[in-house]
This record gives structure tokens, C-alpha cells and sequence, in this order.
């Protein structure tokens, strides 16, 4: 089939199989007849699309639809099991991994706790140990087509190129580091990469049932703290894929102005949480420090839940913080929900009535008259379903579609081939570069 | 032991304290007359008993009745069947362990659409979300556990072997994070131990797939089986083999624990704590009853145990003496 669809006069043939494949990726199901009523081809045509369509393993017609007189029409259905996804999320303090089909659907995921201040290749090491269980563990046998890694801030997007070929800026403490091609020579898939706060909003668009998401403000907070917006139902980017970086926004405290990451956000509220535990003010952390060697933010959370009135001070003035920010964005925006999500809020109810509290207390009324503010229900998984939203995007928005689809998959795509081929070199370079740099000195005993 | 592993949203565990009952809670419980069903991948373990006699003593304390056990016997089938049923009953709320991943998903999903009070144990299929499908999960920390059992077995084995891990075909949370803790700790201490894998579709083929593993792996020095079930069959076979491997396992079963008391074969247990586990099951399923919010996961620490230890730890996850098996072989 592969042959006889190269042999064809390619841009034709391509552009209506991309259109019937689009059309029926949109639809939970779809007869030829409604096909070809919306794409306004020929009957011949669209019999000749789909059999190629089903030759490649991308549609099937095996289930029959409602019969409105006649015979039942056969459904055609996009095989979303044709290949699969694999996807995490990187966060300060948790790594989690997912396998998802071609619909953006997770099918299995796991999360655990990492340090990713630790050195990159440990982190990597760690991920790719991971999807490589998930390899295992479903024996699906079907192709990895991509990659979707959220990482914990902004990740800088200019190339026009269709596949990354090398890895962006990331604003993680890494410093630079071959994650894209490590990635895409092992797994030999593009990768795509995005910062978290955007995956979790997509995440929480593509999960949510209710149309309140179409207009949402989603909040993430941990070291940093970021805003994702929705509006009409798109997510909104900014220029550089830099929206929403509300935790620059400057605070007042104690009579002096610091950004809302460095007053409010995880390391402020572990901060405030050791010294309360090291000069004696709560015994409830004084505990855990003694217990631990530390107080982390989660630590606080879990603390103040639990009632001890530190803890909740503590919570309380963060989601204060928080919430000024917040109101800021609600009164420009005019949200029908805003979305609090990351470490510190999932072990918490206080900063989130904290941040209830400012915003409605600093927004016009007409903003908060119907506005709903609560925690997310996803967690993690909203990176998961976000990363792998950003990999269908990149596989099936349809320029991509339409310069694939009569290859059967975008891994025989020239482009990527030429990317993997890159990406290749990138790592035997650097490896010959390791091998030849000289042994560190022995550390005396 | 803390709680090292992360909830199947990445969620950070809440501890059992958190969804503890007050007397105005047990009594405004009592005034409603609750009725539960409790659904459980099966009855015929000790894990599921002692689970069982948790979530009664708890509900019964209540006033809520327990109207009926499904025990569907690892069939994902029996489960769908029995939530469709129940769903349309007259129970206010449903206990499930569910037995699969997405093919029970959407049987499950039904529940809470149905207006009942759905609350998980052990397991969530993938898409499910706290809050919409379902109140609360309540688990041991098994990830915990698996890193628990990769300990125990480590010391057991020397440098440079192979090392089995049995484990269960079926896409179940619980026995995921076992798996893969019970691989990074060995990855991250032990790198030196290659982890060969085999997993069985159904309990009754444990002992063959422990049968293929040591075919393919004549040289295996060290075996971790996921649950206890299974790891009494591979402890059969071992036996009847003339193969004296260490064993860890997870669950401190009857039969498992007089293993472990004889210290032979089995090594090592991660001991889950199926009592206090059912009790915290069955104080989520009363505060959600009572609209009073609970958090999307409670995870309970699992508790390592060794032959020299194993007598005081059974009667610490049993509440009861040891059985006199134990007490024999340990005071020989």
C-alpha cells in the first residue's frame, strides 16, 4: 500500500487523505456518507481514502452504526491504538510518566519522587528507565510516534523547523543538556517539550466536561508560581510561549518588594516553616525537623491541614500573596474558573481558601459573581494529558498530517529522519568528548 | 516507616489521621442507617479477611450495614457485572478494589454517575479522577514496599547475579509501584544485580512462570514475588525443585509468615497493614456519606520484616498471637 500511495500524484492524494483522516479523528465515529457530505469528495474518492486510510492501520470500519431504513452503515473509526505516546512531567520534586494513545487518552501512568536539582543525566536516566518499563510492561507492540516532556518553566520555542532537532532553552537548573536528542536517539521519536504550566492547563481544558474551562485560569504554584489562561477555549501563549509568569509579579513584604515566587511560592513557605521549627513557635514542625533534618513546603501543608496554627499562618499569607496576584489576572480576564494546582496546594485546603478569599475580595463583582475557584482534580496528571496533547497537536495538526499520512507514519517522515539523524550525532559527539576528557582527580580518603 | 511513594494523580499521600472519625461523626452515621457493599478482587486471601474485618468492625461501629461481598474473583467481568447491579441497589455507597485497569474503568466511572458513594481501594483505573469518579483511595505505600522487599532480598544475595521478579501481568497501581521501586532501589544500590522478569496472567500460573524463570535463568540467586498468593506457589516449586533461592515478598499471610519463620526460602516480608487499611477504608466511606471532604489519597507505611522479627510483627498487622507454627519454629 505504502508503495502504491508514493507511486500516486503525492499533494492530492495527500491533502483528501489528510482531510477524511482529520474528519474522522474529530469524531467519535463517522459513516462514508457523513464524509462525504462534510469534505464534499466523491463517493469513489472517499471508498479509495479510507481503504488506504485502513491499509495503514489508521481507521477502521469494523463496528455498524444505526440503520435508518436500509442496511446499517459501517462506521469508520480512527484506530487511536495504530501507535502510542509516551510522556512525563518533570517537577522540582516528582517525576511522572504516562503512555497514552494517538487520542491524547492516557492508558497507564505513574508518578514518584525525584530531587531535579540533581544532575540532569541522572534525571534522564531515571525517565527513560521509566518509559522503558512502560515499553514492557504493555507489550502493545505498537510504534512510539512521539515523546511530550513538561518541564517546570517556560521552554523557548523559535525554530520553524517541524521536528526539535536539538534542545531549546529550559529554564531548569541543569544548565545545558542534550535532553531532546538524548530522547529521540533512544527512543527514535520526536520529541516535543513544553513548560508545565502550559501542559497542565491543556491538560485541564482537555479533561474538564464542564464549558466552564473554555475561560479558565489555571494556577499552578510550587518553587515558582505560573498562570496558564484559556480564553474561547485556546490556550494562550504569548509571544514567546512566556504567558502567565504572575510569580515575577512584585509583592510587598515586611516593608520591601520581592518577586511572588521568592515571598509565596514552596521554598518561601519551607523557609518560613524551618524557622518556625528551629526558633521553637511550632512544636508540630519542630518534629519533623528533628525527625527529617528539614521542613519542606509539603511538610507545612500537611502540618497546617492537620491544625497546627503556624503551619496555617504560614499557608494562609502565601495564598494571600498568591491570590493578589491572582485577582490581578481574574479582574483582566474575566474567568468562569480559576484552577489551583501543583505540590503545595494538593496537600492543602488553606491556601486555597487564602486565595478565595483575596480574589474575591479584590475583584469587581461582576468578575467573581459566577467565577468558581478550586483545586485541581487531575494532580499530576494534568501534565501527563497536557504533554501528550502537545505530541497529537505536533503529529496531526494538518500540515504535518498531510505530509505523512501517505507514509503511514510520521517516523518515515524525510524531516525526521534527517532530526534523528542529528540528534545521533549530537550524542556520539558528546560521548567521544567524555570519553577523551580527562579522569576527575581521586578524591582523598 | 514514611510514606515514599506518590498517588496514581502524583498526589502526596495524607496519612489515615486524616480521615479519622469523631463521636459527633460516628453518631451522625448511626441516625442515617448507611448500607455498603464491599467489592473485592477476592475473598480467599488473608490480606482480603483481615481487610474485611477492618471495614466491618469500622461500619458496624456506624451503624451501617454491609450488604453484601462480591468476591470476583480476579474477573474483571464478575466486577462489571456486579457494579451494574449495585449501582441501580438500594446501597448508599460501593467499596471497590478494582480488579483491572481500563477495561473496569468505565464500570466504575458509572458508579459515581449513578449517585453512589464510590470509594477505591488499592487501585484506580487510569482516567479515573478523585471527586468526579470517585471520593478517595485508600493504599498501602507500595512503592514502599517494593523498595522495602528489594532491601530485604539484597542481603541476601552477592555480587554480580541474576535476580527474578515475579510479577503479575495485569495493569494493577498497587502492583506497579512495587515493581518499579522494587527495580530503582536495585538499580540505584545494587547495580551489579541483573533483574530478570516474569509475570503470570492468573495466581494458579505463578508456579509455572516461576518454573520458566528459573529455565531461562538457571543462575538466579534472589527472587521478589509481588504478593504472597503467588509467592507460596514459587516457595512449592522451589521445594519440590530442590532450589533453595531467598525470597522477598510483600503481605504477611499466614502461610507466608511461617515461611518466613522457618527462614529457609523466604527472606523477607513488606508487610502491609490490612486491619488499620480496612478501617480507614471504611472512615472514608462514612465521612463522604456525611459530605465532609477527604483527601484523594491515604496511604498507609508498610512495615519490613525478618525471621528474628516476625512474631511481634504478626501480631502487630494481625492483632492476634502468632500462630503456634510460627511460635515452634521460632523458639526451636
Amino acid at each position: 500500500m505504502r508503495n502504491q500511495l508514493r507511486s500516486r500524484p503525492n499533494d492530492g492524494v495527500a491533502r483528501t487523505l489528510a482531510r477524511v483522516l482529520d474528519l474522522v479523528r474529530s469524531q467519535e465515529s463517522v459513516t462514508r456518507l457523513q464524509i462525504e457530505r462534510t469534505t464534499e469528495l466523491g463517493r469513489a474518492i472517499v471508498a479509495d481514502r479510507i481503504a488506504a486510510l485502513a491499509a495503514l492501520g489508521l481507521v477502521d470500519e469494523n463496528m455498524l452504526g444505526n440503520a435508518t431504513g436500509g442496511r446499517a452503515p459501517r462506521l469508520v473509526r480512527f484506530n487511536r491504538n495504530a501507535a502510542s505516546i509516551l510522556v512525563a512531567t518533570l517537577d522540582q520534586t516528582a517525576l511522572g510518566v504516562a503512555m497514552a494513545d494517538l487520542a491524547g487518552n492516557l492508558l497507564m501512568e505513574h508518578h514518584e519522587a525525584i530531587d531535579l536539582s540533581a544532575s540532569a543525566e541522572v534525571s534522564t536516566n531515571r525517565l527513560m528507565a521509566l518509559f522503558e518499563w512502560l515499553l514492557e510492561k504493555r507489550r502493545g507492540g505498537q510504534s512510539v510516534w512521539g515523546l511530550g516532556i513538561s518541564l517546570p518553566g517556560p521552554v523557548q520555542t523559535a525554530s520553524d523547523d517541524i521536528f526539535l532537532t536539538e534542545t531549546p532553552p529550559m529554564a531548569t537548573s541543569w544548565g545545558p543538556f542534550p535532553l531532546v536528542e538524548t530522547l529521540m536517539a533512544h527512543f527514535e521519536a520526536p520529541v516535543w517539550l513544553q513548560g508545565s504550566v502550559e501542559t497542565m492547563t491543556m491538560g485541564e481544558l482537555k479533561s474538564s466536561d464542564s464549558e466552564r474551562a473554555k475561560n479558565m485560569l489555571f494556577v499552578k504554584i510550587g518553587k515558582r508560581i505560573g498562570a496558564g489562561m484559556v480564553i474561547d477555549g485556546n490556550l494562550y501563549r504569548g509571544s514567546q510561549g512566556a504567558a502567565g509568569l504572575i510569580g515575577q509579579s512584585p509583592m510587598e513584604i515586611y516593608g520591601r518588594m520581592a518577586p511572588l515566587d521568592q515571598v509565596a511560592g514552596s521554598d518561601a513557605i519551607a523557609r518560613e516553616g524551618q524557622k518556625s521549627a528551629q526558633n521553637g513557635s511550632s512544636p508540630a514542625l519542630e518534629e519533623i525537623l528533628d525527625r527529617n533534618g528539614q521542613v519542606t513546603a509539603i511538610d507545612v501543608g500537611q502540618a497546617a491541614q492537620s491544625g497546627d496554627p503556624v503551619s496555617m499562618e504560614i499557608m494562609a499569607r502565601s495564598g494571600r500573596m498568591i491570590g493578589r496576584a491572582v485577582a490581578g489576572l481574574a479582574n483582566l480576564l474575566n474567568p468562569s474558573t480559576i484552577v489551583l494546582s501543583g505540590s503545595v496546594p494538593q496537600t492543602d485546603d488553606i491556601l486555597l481558601a487564602a486565595v478565595r478569599e483575596a480574589v474575591y475580595g479584590e475583584s469587581h463583582p461582576l468578575v467573581t459573581r459566577d467565577l468558581r475557584i478550586s483545586s485541581s482534580r487531575l494532580s499530576s496528571s494534568a501534565g501527563l494529558v497536557g504533554a501528550a496533547m502537545v505530541v497529537v497537536e505536533g503529529i496531526f495538526s494538518p500540515n504535518i498530517l498531510r505530509s505523512w499520512v501517505a507514509l503511514g507514519s510520521p517516523l518515515d517522515l524525510p524531516e525526521f529522519q534527517r532530526a534523528l539523524a542529528i540528534a545521533r550525532e549530537a550524542i556520539s559527539r558528546r560521548a567521544g568528548v567524555r570519553e577523551a576528557e580527562p579522569a576527575p582527580p581521586a578524591v582523598p580518603r | 516507616m514514611s510514606i515514599t511513594g506518590l498517588g496514581p494523580h502524583g498526589e502526596r499521600a495524607a496519612p489515615p489521621s486524616r480521615v479519622s472519625l469523631g463521636p459527633e461523626d460516628v453518631a451522625a452515621a448511626c441516625a442515617r442507617d448507611f448500607s455498603v457493599a464491599v467489592v473485592l478482587h477476592t475473598v480467599d486471601s488473608d490480606w482480603s479477611r483481615q481487610q474485611l474485618a477492618g471495614i466491618s468492625s469500622t461500619l458496624g461501629a456506624c451503624g451501617t450495614i454491609i450488604s453484601e461481598v462480591v468476591d470476583c474473583g480476579f474477573d474483571t467481568d464478575s466486577q462489571i457485572q456486579a457494579l451494574e447491579r449495585l449501582k441501580e441497589g438500594p446501597v448508599d455507597a460501593i467499596i471497590s478494589i478494582p480488579v483491572a485497569n481500563a477495561s473496569v474503568a468505565d464500570a466504575h466511572a458509572t458508579v459515581s454517575r449513578a449517585g453512589k458513594c464510590l470509594v477505591l481501594n488499592d487501585n484506580v483505573p487510569t482516567g479515573l479522577l478523585p471527586e468526579r469518579d470517585y471520593k478517595s483511595l485508600i493504599s498501602a505505600d507500595n512503592f514502599g514496599l517494593g523498595l522495602a522487599g528489594a532491601e530485604l532480598l539484597s542481603a541476601h544475595v552477592d555480587n554480580g547475579r541474576e535476580i527474578g521478579l515475579l510479577s503479575f501481568e495485569e495493569d494493577f497501581y498497587v502492583i506497579n509501584e512495587r515493581e518499579i521501586s522494587f527495580g530503582r532501589w536495585m538499580k540505584s544500590h545494587r547495580p551489579d544485580l541483573a533483574i530478570r522478569t516474569q509475570r503470570f496472567r492468573s495466581i494458579d500460573e505463578a508456579g509455572s512462570a516461576t518454573r520458566k524463570l528459573l529455565s531461562d535463568y538457571p543462575g538466579l540467586a534472589g527472587l521478589f514475588v509481588v504478593w504472597d498468593t503467588p509467592a507460596m506457589q514459587a516457595v512449592e516449586l522451589l521445594r519440590a525443585e530442590g532450589r533453595n533461592i531467598p525470597m522477598t515478598t510483600v503481605d504477611l499471610g499466614r502461610e507466608a509468615a511461617i515461611e518466613l519463620a522457618r527462614g529457609e526460602i523466604v527472606v523477607g516480608i513488606a508487610a502491609q497493614q490490612p486491619y488499620k487499611q480496612g478501617v480507614a477504608v471504611a472512615q472514608a466511606v462514612i465521612l463522604s456519606l456525611l459530605d465532609h471532604p477527604v483527601p484523594s489519597w491515604v496511604a498507609l507505611p508498610g512495615i519490613p520484616v525478618t525471621p528474628e522479627i516476625v512474631v511481634e510483627s504478626y501480631q502487630r498487622v494481625w492483632s492476634s498471637t502468632a500462630p503456634p507454627e510460627i511460635l515452634e519454629i521460632r523458639s526451636a
